[in-house]
């Protein structure tokens, strides 16, 4: 009896810790952030994982494939060749879900982290974090607007953990809160100039801020204000064109090689990281690129889903320097990209049309292409092959197009100098000779030569005149080098369907969006 | 533990029956006296030694001697009791005779009669809750790796399905249906004292597989769990009770609520030292191929799609009449595979002390060529008297198992790939590599071959388990038992890709990943049991203790670009690119209970029993952590009433038994009530939304059951009716992306668990036991066993769907599920389908396809369509016209084994199957998508719709993945109802007289076939799908699954 009692007291006495069990390998949110390094770094993985699955493959399955500017028969991606995507397509819910990553952490910031932050963090410090997650909801809610058109407004995710059948919102509501974001990072973010130090430009600031609200305000027709805000950043000397007048020593083709990763051209771009966790890095340099069978210029060899359209590969003139590094052509060589030639390795030359393989397309994708890993020239790769190149979300060319293009303001032409020097200079660099008076097709047809393979075209398309949109898109040869293919899209191609499994948990999606009540 | 309290019971007997002796003596006269002595054996002839003979009414006894023989002095009138342990006591009336040879039987009955309950024991005809017992003789021909997978068809109410062909892998056991949404719904195993849960997943625990990716909830990769229970050898099983019902499951608290499997194994017996050799050869073969296209149908096939593709014809197909078979991938991929296993057992009793001592191994190849599964199994369990009040035992288990996994149940796994890889790729190119699709293919699909055999996927597990206990008896009738047991695993999983150049498809750098995991779990609990009786009041009174805690942690280390294919170490690849990461972490569960059980004059019973369970899954800072389980049983035992004497001769041992009880679920992950932030690239994400109100899962159960027997006891019956609620059932909340983002691991917020709903299972499990107990040539013995449940949704929370996702090509996800209130879980959802659209008119009169117009552009609706149907009649066919397309519950299983025994010749038929559930055939899906060049198909994708082919039931093909025709729907879904010849077993004992003179006591030989034929209209490989991954929601999906093998086997068993 004794035994007994001595030990089932001693096995009482225990109880009250041996429960409790925090856990061992990771942090508690609220204990965590109380240094300034700690809370700096807070939106690190913003710049990458939560974009990933949007830029893995989405971004270009629909900005690119959907505009015409690239071409693919993988099914995974080629939905949109001929405007056939439906909700259950693998990539929409992708780029859906990126989308929402990046809404959800942002929120999480913004609501929370204030709250969270210890007594010896600065204000200053603080607040340029929140300015940050402020900016990539202001991003990614402006892709979801262009995409899907009315989606539902979610300041606070945690608000809806209860409740989380709600309606969509309407487009005007979204583009109310992106401004009203982006208007926040712009109050809080540093402001800064972009040096040669390049990871120093790793981050967005206040420069970038409001290069981005210039943009949705020339998508909103608001001219004025878009005008003004480009000026300010062109003002600000933040951000210089690499191979302009102010930075003569490097050229466009250096945009996209990854030593030049957060150049001073760069606004924002996405941070990739190979850290051997799927899901960190870019897999542009397979996807593009060649890989016939026999050349390679990936060290894996599920390359060249992605192809130039037909359509593209008229497009630049032959002293336009951006063929060359846009565009693969048969013959040409490229020193600075190694590719795998059977079993030798060395500098890629392009095969003859009919060998590059890939979509068959006779050309392959330059852009974001670095080739085989090659030390310090392309830095490293992971398990799939992707690698650390960053993806440009905007750089200062497109700044300056949208500042000519808010100072054109609508009309039919300008010669308006402060138009000129913007569009010139991004013709300029391209070894273009300079235009004395620019109309909007100007513009329109210099972004995509600019622009072209980073994401940009469908969303140009999609906000001039659908009949335009129509009229250009149905002309485009979406087949391959020997066969020829045209898809007439309709009005409703234009914005996508909701992932289906998002519709199957809220059926409320497909009704009508309602307005949306600001605080 | 029932050995001990068999041997308790005996023990009670015998001094009861010295008492009798005793009195008996004082009152003896005297008479004369003779020396009588004998020979005592078995039934089989056998001497038996150490059986202990009294002169019935004296104190005079001996024991026989090592050759059985005896020798002892009594009256000639006397009567000699021989009495041994196993066996029935007989008593010989001496009559004068001076030699008296005897011989014992086994007393099978009384080894039956005990039933294992938690923590302790009852006879079978006390018990008052819904238990099934099996011994090792119901399941010793079942050449299974793992027991779990033996208990199918072999006891009421659980239902077993296999979710792999694969060796080694998991089973799902449910016992009375689906209770747990996400938590699992794997009862808890108590092996010999040791609790082990029958998550393969470790979803409650470390949350990794211990090979391969993620379990993601849909599907992951579709690795496949390795079950925790293979590295037990089942022919080390002496018994399994199978607890059910709540009354007998609330005494394991907040682990009780899937029912509990009590696992005992063999001990020594009383008598001679026994050697027992049990070994097995067999050959197993895939039971089923499917019809894929040959070379020329292929060539055909290309030619066709490209046209319609408006892509060019292929030169080299210009002629598919002049082209040959090609490569017949499954031929190449299966192969007939060799198994051997091997058996040797020690056991007995010296001095008091019981053995048993065995060393197993198997060694069995996979159907698929690369694959196959070593186990080395050791096994030690000893038990003895200290003193005459201190008894103590140990039975400890060691188990290695040595694992070859090539395959995975994906879109993109080796099945798939078989299936699908082109017939125009060979093998093997005239150089003798591997070959790849030609260049410019763009092709998801590797030489299965080649991924079978180049690739390095081993797993290595070596686990421990063990218990150690003392039973002390402190007065009459009250003991107290300390049980101290630990089980860890080490495990230890290498994954190779070499580098290779296959021309079209290369991998440039050879990529390693390692995993190391280790864990082990504890467990202590005292308890205190107290029986006595007053009268004819019996009372047992139980209280205890217990604490159990686990342990893991694990590291996952890559790295590539390794130099050379022939070492790969972590050490050996670029250290740029080697990278690693950890996890860890801990619980804790604290319980107290008691028990009383209660019987009056052998008629009324009354168990009541409580637990209080303190779990670390709840948050520290609140109640949340405590739970509390009552139950509560009655029964009687209507056939001890004396007013029923009159029946008994046409019925008999009739029991009724009415039983209520509560039991909980706590298996989720860890710390979900804090929220957490997880580790990326540079940084951190908050990596999931906290609730810190979650609390227990809990269950109510009420049991009805009824026993009894008729035909002179040769038929047995056994019923029970219940009724299981699980109510605030933990679940991960199916919150849309637009709130989380998907996963953390895509850099979403993890939606919250909660306790969102109620489910109900109400069914009923019969058990028919008939036995001819002829005691001549011929014997026959047949069990049936019928187990079925309905499966309800009572109530979900803010009515949220709770749709399931399953990864069908390379990694997109498809809502193939939903569980919706009033219906059972995880039912197939998709939309209704009417054929396809023949004519123009039709598509005039039909609701409009997803909103298109009619043509035959991509986008459009046209001719060969599918015609889905407008189910809420709004006019369009759209997401909203998803409906419940199929269930994968079935309607009854059932379970049917005939043993017959003429002679020395003995033959068992076990019949298992499955009525009404249904089957999600992805892979067929797959095969007639007729959405992409370069692939493969089944031949039914050749029956596609085209204006000379208009009764196709196959739509137009599209080239693209993502087209309507292509949508989940009732097109795939079959017919999932099977009936199974599992097994049949022919054996032949050698007779005694031949065998005894090699001093052996027992030599068979059998031959056996296992999942002989199988009676289904399914058209995938094997209609027992199970759940992947033991995931309910995904249950019944055939994502392209490694079929169950069919064995042959030859065997030998011979004792010394």
């Amino acid at each position: 009896m004794v035994l007994m009692l001595f030990i089932s007291m001693t096995l009482l006495s225990c109880s009250e810790d041996f429960t409790n069990r925090p856990s061992e390998d990771s942090i508690l949110l609220d204990d965590y952030y109380e240094t300034n390094a700690q809370v700096a770094t807070a939106t690190n993985a913003m710049y990458n994982r939560t974009w990933f699955q949007f830029h893995n493959k989405f971004f270009f399955a629909i900005g690119e494939i959907g505009s015409g500017n690239m071409m693919s028969f993988s099914s995974d991606v080629s939905a949109m060749r001929n405007f056939s995507i439906t909700g259950s397509d693998q990539e929409l819910l992708a780029g859906w879900r990126s989308l929402w990553a990046n809404v959800a952490q942002a929120n999480s910031v913004i609501n929370f982290l204030e709250d969270r932050v210890g007594p010896q963090v600065d204000d200053e410090v603080l607040q340029n974090t929140i300015g940050e997650a402020y900016f990539m909801r202001a991003t990614a809610y402006f892709y979801l607007v262009r995409l899907w058109g009315p989606v539902p407004i979610i300041e606070n995710s945690l608000e809806y953990a209860t409740n989380p059948l709600i309606n969509t919102n309407r487009v005007e509501d979204v583009y109310e809160l992106i401004r009203r974001d982006y208007q926040q990072a712009i109050n809080r973010l540093y402001d800064k100039t972009r040096t040669g130090n390049y990871p120093q430009n790793a981050k967005v600031t206040k420069g970038s801020a409001k290069a981005m609200l210039a943009k949705v305000h020339l998508y909103n027709g608001n001219y004025q204000d878009a005008r003004a805000l480009a000026q300010e950043v062109i003002n600000s000397g933040e951000f210089k064109l690499l191979g302009g007048a102010e930075l003569p020593s490097k050229s466009f083709a250096d945009l996209f090689t990854y030593a030049n990763n957060n150049n001073e051209e760069s606004i924002f771009s996405l941070q990739w990281k190979v850290n051997g966790v799927y899901g960190n890095a870019s897999n542009c340099n397979t996807q593009f690129g060649i890989s016939n069978g026999t050349i390679s210029t990936s060290n894996a060899s599920y390359g060249g889903v992605f192809s130039p359209s037909q359509d593209i590969l008229s497009l630049y003139d032959s002293n336009d320097l951006r063929r060359r590094e846009t565009i693969m052509f048969p013959g040409t060589t490229y020193p600075e990209i190694l590719a795998k030639n059977g079993s030798n390795f060395g500098p890629l030359v392009v095969p003859p049309a009919d060998q590059i393989g890939g979509q068959n397309a006779g050309a392959a994708i330059k852009k974001y292409c670095i080739g085989i890993v090659n030390g310090d020239i392309t830095g490293k790769a992971d398990t799939w092959a992707m690698m650390e190149n960053c993806t440009y979300i905007m750089r200062y060319s497109e700044l300056l197009l949208i500042h000519a293009e808010a100072v054109l303001a609508g009309g039919a032409s300008t010669s308006d100098a402060a138009a000129l020097n913007s569009f010139n200079a991004v013709r300029n660099r391209a070894g273009l000779s300079s235009l004395s008076s620019i109309t909007f097709n100007d513009i329109f047809t210099e972004r995509r030569k600019e622009l072209a393979f980073e994401g940009d075209y469908w969303y140009d398309l999609g906000r001039i005149p659908r009949s335009q949109a129509i009229a250009i898109m149905s002309a485009q040869n979406r087949g391959d080098q020997n066969n020829p293919a045209y898809f007439t899209p309709e009005e409703a191609d234009f914005i996508l369907p909701y992932p289906s499994n998002d519709v199957a948990k809220n059926p409320k999606l497909l009704d009508p969006p309602v307005p949306y009540v600001f605080n | 533990m029932r050995d001990l309290f068999f041997r308790f019971c005996r023990k009670t007997k015998s001094l009861k029956g010295l008492t009798t002796i005793i009195l008996l003596c004082s009152i003896a006269n005297s008479m004369a006296q003779s020396k009588i002595s004998g020979t005592v054996t078995d039934d089989k002839g056998l001497t038996l030694p150490a059986v202990t003979v009294v002169v019935k009414g004296s104190n005079s006894s001996v024991v026989t001697d090592m050759d059985g023989k005896y020798q002892i002095i009594a009256n000639s009138d006397a009567t000699l009791v021989f009495s041994f342990i196993g066996f029935a006591t007989k008593e010989i009336q001496v009559n004068g005779k001076n030699t008296i040879d005897v011989k014992l039987s086994e007393n099978v009955e009384g080894l039956k009669e005990v039933v294992v309950i938690g923590y302790g024991s009852q006879k079978k005809s006390d018990v008052n809750s819904a238990i099934s017992s099996i011994k090792s003789e119901d399941i010793k021909d079942l050449k299974q790796v793992s027991f779990d997978q033996m208990l199918q068809g072999k006891v009421a109410g659980v239902t077993v399905n296999n979710g792999s062909g694969q060796p080694g892998a998991a089973a799902n056991v449910r016992v009375r249906g689906t209770t747990s949404i996400s938590g699992t719904n794997e009862p808890l195993y108590i092996i010999d004292g040791v609790p082990v849960s029958g998550d393969a997943t470790g979803r409650a625990t470390s949350g990794r597989p211990i090979a391969g990716n993620d379990f993601s909830s849909s599907g992951g990769t579709g690795n496949v769990a390795a079950s925790p229970l293979s590295l037990i050898n089942p022919n080390d099983i002496e018994s399994i009770d199978v607890l059910k019902d709540a009354s007998a499951t609330a005494i394991y608290g907040s682990r009780g609520a899937n029912g509990v499997i009590i696992v005992t194994t063999k001990s020594g017996k009383k008598g001679n030292g026994k050697i027992v050799y049990d070994g097995f050869t067999s050959v197993t073969t895939i039971s089923k191929r499917l019809d894929v296209l040959n070379l020329r149908e292929y060539a055909q096939y290309q030619n066709d799609l490209a046209v319609l593709f408006g892509q060019p014809i292929r030169p080299d197909f210009s002629h598919p009449e002049l082209l040959g078979n090609g490569t017949d991938w499954q031929d190449e991929i299966y192969q007939t595979a060799i198994a051997k296993n091997h058996n040797v057992s020690f056991s007995g009793n010296s001095n008091g002390t019981n053995y048993y001592i065995s060393g197993g191994f198997l060694d069995q190849q996979g159907n698929i060529i690369g694959s196959g599964y070593k186990r080395y199994t050791a096994k030690v369990n000893v038990d003895g008297k200290v003193k005459d009040w201190i008894k103590v035992g140990t039975s400890i288990n060691a188990g290695v198992s040595n694992e070859d996994i090539t395959v995975n149940q994906s879109y993109v796994g080796l099945i798939t790939n078989t299936l699908l890889q082109a017939p125009d790729v060979p093998v093997r190119t005239l150089d003798g590599d591997y070959a790849a699709p030609p260049m410019g293919q763009n092709v998801a699909y590797f030489n299965p071959v080649a991924e079978a055999l180049i690739k390095t996927n081993k797993l290595i597990r070596k686990n421990f388990m063990g218990n150690a206990f003392a039973e002390i008896t402190i007065l009459k009738g009250l003991r107290y038992r300390v049980d101290a047991s630990a089980n860890t695993e080490f495990s230890e999983n290498t994954e190779f890709t070499p580098s290779y150049d296959r021309g079209s498809q290369v991998n440039l750098t050879a990529d390693l990943t390692e995993r190391r995991q280790n864990w082990y779990s504890t467990n202590i609990s005292n308890v205190l049991t107290y029986d006595f009786s007053v009268n004819k009041h019996k009372f047992t009174v139980l209280a205890g203790q217990e604490a159990n805690q686990a342990r893991w942690e694990g590291i996952i280390a890559n790295a590539q670009d390794f130099k050379t294919n022939d070492i790969y170490t972590l050490n050996m690849g670029n250290p740029d690119l080697t990278n690693a990461q950890s996890y860890k972490g801990s619980q804790a569960l604290y319980s107290l209970f008691g028990r009383v059980i209660y019987d009056f004059d052998n008629r009324y019973g009354l168990s009541a029993s409580i637990r209080q369970d303190v779990s670390s899954k709840f948050d520290p800072t609140t109640d949340n952590q405590k739970g509390y389980f009552p139950a509560f049983t009655v029964s009687w035992k209507l056939s001890n009433e004396k007013f029923m004497e009159s029946t008994k001769q046409y019925i008999d041992n009739i029991k009724i038994r009415l039983g209520y009880g509560e039991t909980g679920n706590q298996q989720i992950p860890n710390n979900l009530y804090s929220a957490n932030l997880g580790a990326q690239s540079d940084s951190f994400l908050p990596s999931n939304y906290a609730n810190p109100n979650l609390v227990w899962e809990s269950m109510n159960q009420t049991n009805f059951g009824l026993d009894f027997t008729t035909f002179n006891n040769k038929l047995g019956v056994t019923l029970d009716l219940y009724k299981k609620v699980s109510k605030d059932f933990l679940f991960l909340v199916p919150l849309p992306d637009y709130l989380t983002g998907g996963d953390s691991f895509l850099g979403g917020i993890s939606a919250p668990f909660s306790n969102i709903g109620e489910v109900q299972n109400t069914g009923f499990d019969l058990a028919l036991n008939f036995d001819t107990k002829s005691s001549g040539n011929f014997n026959w013995t047949s069990n049936l066993i019928i187990s079925k449940y309905k499966n309800q949704v009572n109530e979900i929370v803010d009515g949220l769907p709770l749709t399931q996702e399953v990864n069908t090509n390379g990694f997109l996800p498809v809502t193939v599920t939903n569980t919706l209130v009033g219906q059972p879980i995880g039912m197939f959802w998709g939309y209704k389908t009417d054929g396809l659209f023949t004519s123009v008119d039709q598509f005039d009169n039909a609701p409009a396809q997803f909103g298109q117009t009619f043509g035959s552009a991509p986008g459009q609706t046209y001719l060969g369509d599918v015609k889905y149907v407008d189910v809420n009649n709004d006019g369009i066919v759209d997401e909203r016209d998803k409906t419940v397309i199929g269930n994968p519950h079935p309607d009854f299983t059932f379970g049917f084994t005939n043993t017959f025994r003429y002679k020395n010749f003995d033959l068992s038929v076990f019949l298992q199957g499955s009525v009404g559930n249904d089957v999600m055939n992805l892979t067929y899906r797959n095969g007639t998508s007729n959405s992409q060049l370069y692939q493969n198909a089944l031949t039914d994708a050749l029956n596609y719709w085209t204006v000379d082919n208009p009764n196709a039931n196959i739509p137009r093909p599209i080239g693209a993945l993502s087209n309507t025709n292509l949508e989940i729907s009732d097109r795939y879904v079959e017919d999932g109802s099977y009936v199974r010849i599992q097994n049949v077993t022919l054996g032949y004992s050698l007779p005694n007289s031949l065998i005894s003179k090699a001093k052996l006591s027992r030599v068979k030989v059998y031959a056996s076939a296992q999942n002989l034929f199988t009676f289904t209209k399914y058209s995938g490989y094997d209609p027992e799908i199970g759940s992947l991954n033991q995931n309910v929601l995904l249950s019944g999906i055939d994502n392209g699954r490694y079929p169950s093998p069919r064995t042959f086997s030859f065997g030998l068993n011979v004792e010394f």
